[in-house]
């Protein structure tokens, strides 16, 4: 399943393969860049949110697809993403950048400790004990109202930018224009970021990790560090998505950290294809557009994805990527 | 042919084309339908609560299409689910942005309200809340919304059960005992109760205060805590599935004997408010609708009636929140429609129509208030198993206005009760 | 004092409730190691065809002593019929990593729960001849339990007894017990395995929808329950111990009880009061309080 990080691959790879091999990746950021020219402004924001769960993935990726840990309660960080957002324009300050980065700053310092216990454990328990964690966020966040706003949550004003006056424009101009593409930059840049860490020894030494951990103990690993170090990264992007996906809604609300939204998470993960760098920006965007005119369709939505999980999971383990991408070049 | 005499020819066989292709269909065949889009809550806790009012929603929609519509346009409804307050808001912008709806109605919770009524701002999309109000709501997010048309506040009838409790009960009762539902609107009716219980000197103090997590189906240790504290009575916001399960488990514990019980919203259970487990002397609270209103309307006889036929249910209060929202909107839309001479009004113009006006709703006469709130009548009453049905029914049922007990605009709810003289009960 | 007594059945009736869902978790997944995420719409299943079954009873006139033996009945109908197609399921990914089975079982929670609003609709369903059917005991003059929920507390218990008995002393529990030990090592011994994963996934679905069956005439059937108990059932298997059917019901009732105590002493802690507790046991004693060793 492993194979060598790009630069190494290139050389002995033709230049055509190279060429065939970011085609896909810069097809969709081209996709997603145009997308407010060529889009309806619903649709638009709806990529907007996707934008949003493709960073939380590609935490969630790190985590699951490169070290082996799966998370059902990841969605507690996209929760804390949302109500930083809210506390923080509650209170008048509404710079975006310096919203990103409080939420960075509570995320990792929330992350830690969570992640110091939790690793210590793998599969199942890992899976349950951090699902414990973010429903204990939800049951935390829906009983102390005095603090937390409780089932009506906090609100969250549209932010401004440093570099751009956003004044005189309303939220949906803003949303389909320049916080659009100032996302769209933060999603290429956090792209790039990931694939030097996957690419990079830490990707390697996650990898020989999931692959067999006693393996790599005996090779002088640091296990523990090194999945506290994957857990905190994806803590931060979830943190980063969870900030923008809950800002076309307005509201930072319990819902955000139930159960059932880190079982969608992974969904997302799965669909696109988590053994595939790729995978998370693409399960996500499918999951979006695809929920969006399913709902539309049918009251029995659920039930259609619960089947369309089964034949993923039985069928397309390896996701959508897999199935476009029959050269596996991208894959891990 | 030139080029302009084709297209005057593709312009005039188009135009005979669409007009004989609905040659013999009714009169709105000539306009375009009139869209409005409906979020229904049809999952969780609020899904029975959603599809009653869908259904209300859409026996008026058959209703006024038979009649030829609103202004010769026929009623197309778009329904979209309401669920957490992010589907919501996605759900409402797909409405306004991709559907073009002319206006929306629905949504019950609160998180909903709260996400969804900037958005009807922005989008100007009018809004015609089923329910979605609270104290905080008309504070902090919208204090003056203009397209957004809201519900009562909550407190209302948590206020009616105080003041029904102050006139039969006062001076027999010493303790009271909150067995609330765990979120705002529990919280808002015991505050109320509490302020008002305060307010008329009744004396009593709390000997429980006992929340109820949303969704729970096991209350035999509420019942038992309760039992502990021996209250004389019981102020229950209670309202979805926990409220008839408590009621039931209250009875089989022998609560129900020893404690008066008080249940401002229980109304919303009717049809699992069995005679066998429910006891008479209860305050039950029916909001804005009671289907056995002593003055029953025609209106509300024949949908009663329907519900009755189509589900096997009495339908709930909900079925007047939501009928009374788009009849109002309709009746806005042809009041102002006499101003335009028949043309579809503009937004503005509906808006400015349906402040003030006055419907005949499932539950009586229903009015806009300028600050978009509504004024309409609340039943409650004591419970009494004196009826054909296997259910309670209130008897005799007060019916309140919401003229006399409604906070007015702007007011701060708890300065408002204190200086208030309401009026007295029948 | 004497209400005191009212709160402790009141504490046990939940961990009876919570010790069928949990051990059904902890049967599954003690032998096949599946965690079963969809536990808790079995349990919501069961309670809603319990409640068509005595709705269609009704239709009879049947006695009440013939109610529980319907519920029960009526549970076990629908774990034979479900149990072994969604085993059939599960068992095309088998040999895949455990994630990916705890994933089929989200599926299935999605899918059930569109199911039972497309088969039941979205109000909530009761039925209200079974719960005072049975009379109450009496403890004071505004103080009775009523024999019903005593009843589904010996249910549970005598569940609990069979399902020992079964394990420890019938050839089919050593079995059971065997290919959960080792599996490779019960095939080289003539174990026809799948059959036994067969059998005991559908005894675990059973167990759900026992329990829904004989919990609903207590209160309700709603739409979300099975959603709603998961978060419990769960607690409950960590505490106890993943794959221990006593971890179970040791589990149960130390569930049962904070949540009794914190609703009359604490209702701030309530919710969070269990989820302390398994955080609590998963750092202190990963394995849970009864763990099976290896």
């Amino acid at each position: 399943m492993t194979t060598s990080t790009a630069p190494i691959a290139a050389r002995t790879a033709s230049a055509g393969t190279l060429k065939r091999a970011l085609a896909l990746p810069a097809l969709l950021f081209l996709v997603i860049f145009l997308f407010p020219f060529i889009a309806g402004p619903h649709y638009v924001i709806l990529m907007f949110s996707a934008m949003g769960y493709a960073i939380a993935l590609l935490g969630l990726n790190l985590l699951f697809g490169y070290t082996g840990l799966l998370s059902l309660g990841h969605a507690m960080f996209l929760a804390i993403g949302a109500y930083t957002a809210g506390y923080m324009t509650s209170t008048r300050i509404t710079n975006f950048e310096l919203i990103l980065l409080v939420a960075v700053a509570i995320g990792a310092t929330v992350a830690v400790p969570i992640g110091l216990l939790c690793i210590r454990y793998v599969k199942i328990y890992f899976a349950m004990l951090t699902l414990a964690f973010s429903m204990l966020l939800y049951s935390f966040l829906f009983k102390f109202y005095h603090l937390t706003g409780g089932d009506e949550g906090i609100r969250i004003k549209a932010p401004t930018l440093t570099a751009w006056d956003l004044s005189g424009l309303d939220t949906l101009s803003v949303l389909t224009g320049p916080l659009y593409y100032y996302v769209f930059a933060l999603l290429v840049l956090l792209t790039a970021l990931m694939r030097c860490l996957t690419g990079s020894s830490l990707g390697l030494q996650l990898r020989a990790i999931r692959e067999n951990q006693q393996k790599a103990e005996y090779l002088g690993v640091n296990v523990k560090r090194y999945r506290l170090v994957a857990f905190v990264i994806a803590a931060v992007y979830g943190v980063l998505g969870g900030v923008i996906i809950a800002i076309p809604v307005g509201l930072a609300d319990p819902t955000i950290a139930y159960w059932v939204q880190s079982g969608n998470l992974i969904f997302m993960l799965l669909l696109g294809g988590y053994t595939n760098f790729l995978g998370p920006l693409l399960g996500a965007v499918v999951f979006i557009f695809f929920q969006d005119q399913l709902m539309s369709f049918t009251e029995y939505w659920r039930l259609t994805f619960g089947v369309i999980l089964v034949m993923i999971v039985i069928f397309f383990p390896n996701g959508l990527m897999a199935a476009l991408d029959r050269r596996r070049w991208w894959s891990t | 042919m030139s080029a302009q005499s084709r297209r005057n020819f593709l312009k005039l066989s188009g135009g005979a084309f669409a007009l004989g292709s609905f040659a013999g269909a009714p009169a709105f065949a000539q306009s375009p339908p009139v869209k409005i889009g409906v979020l229904a809550a049809r999952s969780g806790v609020l899904a029975s609560i959603g599809e009653c009012a869908l259904a209300t929603v859409q026996w008026w929609a058959d209703g006024v299409n038979k009649a030829g519509g609103i202004l010769g346009r026929k009623v197309e409804l778009v329904v979209e689910e309401e669920g957490n307050p992010k589907e919501t808001a996605e759900r409402s912008r797909k409405l306004a942005l991709r559907d073009n709806v002319e206006m929306v109605t629905g949504l019950i919770s609160t998180g909903s309200g709260l996400s969804v009524g900037p958005i009807a701002e922005e989008l100007k999309t009018i809004w015609m809340s089923w329910d979605a109000t609270t104290q905080k709501d008309v504070e902090e997010t919208l204090p003056n919304p203009k397209y957004s048309f809201r519900s009562t506040d909550n407190e209302v009838e948590g206020l009616m059960a105080s003041l029904l409790t102050v006139k039969h009960f006062k001076g027999k009762i010493k303790t009271v005992a909150n067995l609330g539902t765990d979120y705002s609107y529990g919280r808002n009716m015991w505050e109320t109760f509490m302020a008002m219980m305060k307010k008329y000197d009744m004396g009593v103090t709390p000997v429980a205060d006992l929340w109820v997590k949303v969704g729970t189906t096991d209350l035999t240790t509420f019942v038992a805590s309760l039992q502990q504290a021996k209250p004389d009575l019981i102020m229950s916001s209670l309202l979805f599935t926990d409220a008839f399960i408590f009621v039931k488990q209250a009875h089989a514990a022998g609560l129900t004997g020893a404690s008066k019980l008080v249940m401002p919203a229980g109304g919303f259970q009717l049809n699992e408010m069995k005679k066998q487990y429910t006891p008479e002397g209860m305050i039950l609270g029916h909001n804005s609708m009671y289907f056995e209103a002593p003055n029953a309307s025609p209106l509300l006889k024949e949908f009663v009636a329907y519900y009755k036929g189509k589900t096997g249910l009495f339908p709930h209060f909900e079925a007047d929140r939501a009928y009374s929202a788009v009849a109002s909107w309709k009746a806005g839309v042809e009041k102002a429609a006499q101003q335009t001479s028949g043309k579809w009004p503009s937004k503005d113009e509906i808006i400015k129509a349906i402040e003030g006006i006055s419907v005949e709703s499932l539950g009586g006469t229903f009015s806009y208030r300028p600050d978009h709130i509504p004024d309409c009548n609340f039943y409650m009453g004591f419970t009494t198993h004196n009826n054909p049905y296997d259910i309670v029914t209130i008897s005799p049922v007060e019916t309140l206005n919401t003229r006399d007990y409604q906070k007015p605009a702007g007011a701060d709810f708890f300065k408002w009760i204190q200086a208030k003289q309401f009026p007295n009960l029948s | 004092m004497l209400a005191s007594a009212n709160i402790l059945v009141g504490g046990v009736f939940h961990a009876a409730v919570l010790f069928l869902v949990a051990a059904g978790l902890q049967i599954v997944f003690g032998v096949q190691k599946i965690v079963n995420l969809a536990c808790g719409s079995f349990y919501a299943l069961g309670a809603y065809f319990g409640i068509s079954a005595l709705a269609w009873a009704a239709a009879f006139e049947v006695p009440a002593i013939a109610y529980i033996p319907i519920l029960v009945g009526s549970g076990l109908l629908l774990a034979i019929v479900l149990g072994p197609s969604v085993e059939r399921l599960l068992r095309l990914i088998y040999d895949r990593d455990e994630h990916f089975q705890i994933l089929l079982t989200f599926a299935l929670v999605l899918i059930f729960e569109d199911a039972i609003r497309l088969i039941w609709g979205a109000v909530p369903l009761q039925t209200i001849n079974v719960y005072f059917a049975f009379g109450e005991l009496r403890i004071a003059r505004d103080l009775a339990i009523p024999n019903y929920n005593l009843i589904v507390i010996g249910a549970a218990a005598l569940i609990s007894a069979a399902f020992g008995w079964m394990l420890r002393r019938t050839r089919f529990g050593r079995i059971v017990r065997a290919t959960a030990e080792n599996k490779q090592m019960s095939e080289a011994l003539c174990v026809d395995v799948s059959k036994v994963y067969m059998a005991v996934f559908t005894l675990g679905v059973a167990l759900g929808t026992v329990g829904g069956a004989l919990v609903v005439p207590a209160g309700a059937a709603s739409i979300d329950m099975g959603v709603e108990l998961i978060v419990d059932a769960f607690a409950v298997v960590i505490i106890g111990g993943l794959g221990s059917m006593p971890g179970a019901l040791i589990g149960a009732l130390i569930v049962g009880f904070v949540r009794s105590a914190a609703i009359w002493l604490y209702p701030e802690f309530e919710l969070l009061a269990i989820y302390v507790i398994v955080i609590t046991v998963l750092i202190v004693r990963p394995q849970g309080l009864l763990a099976r060793t290896a």
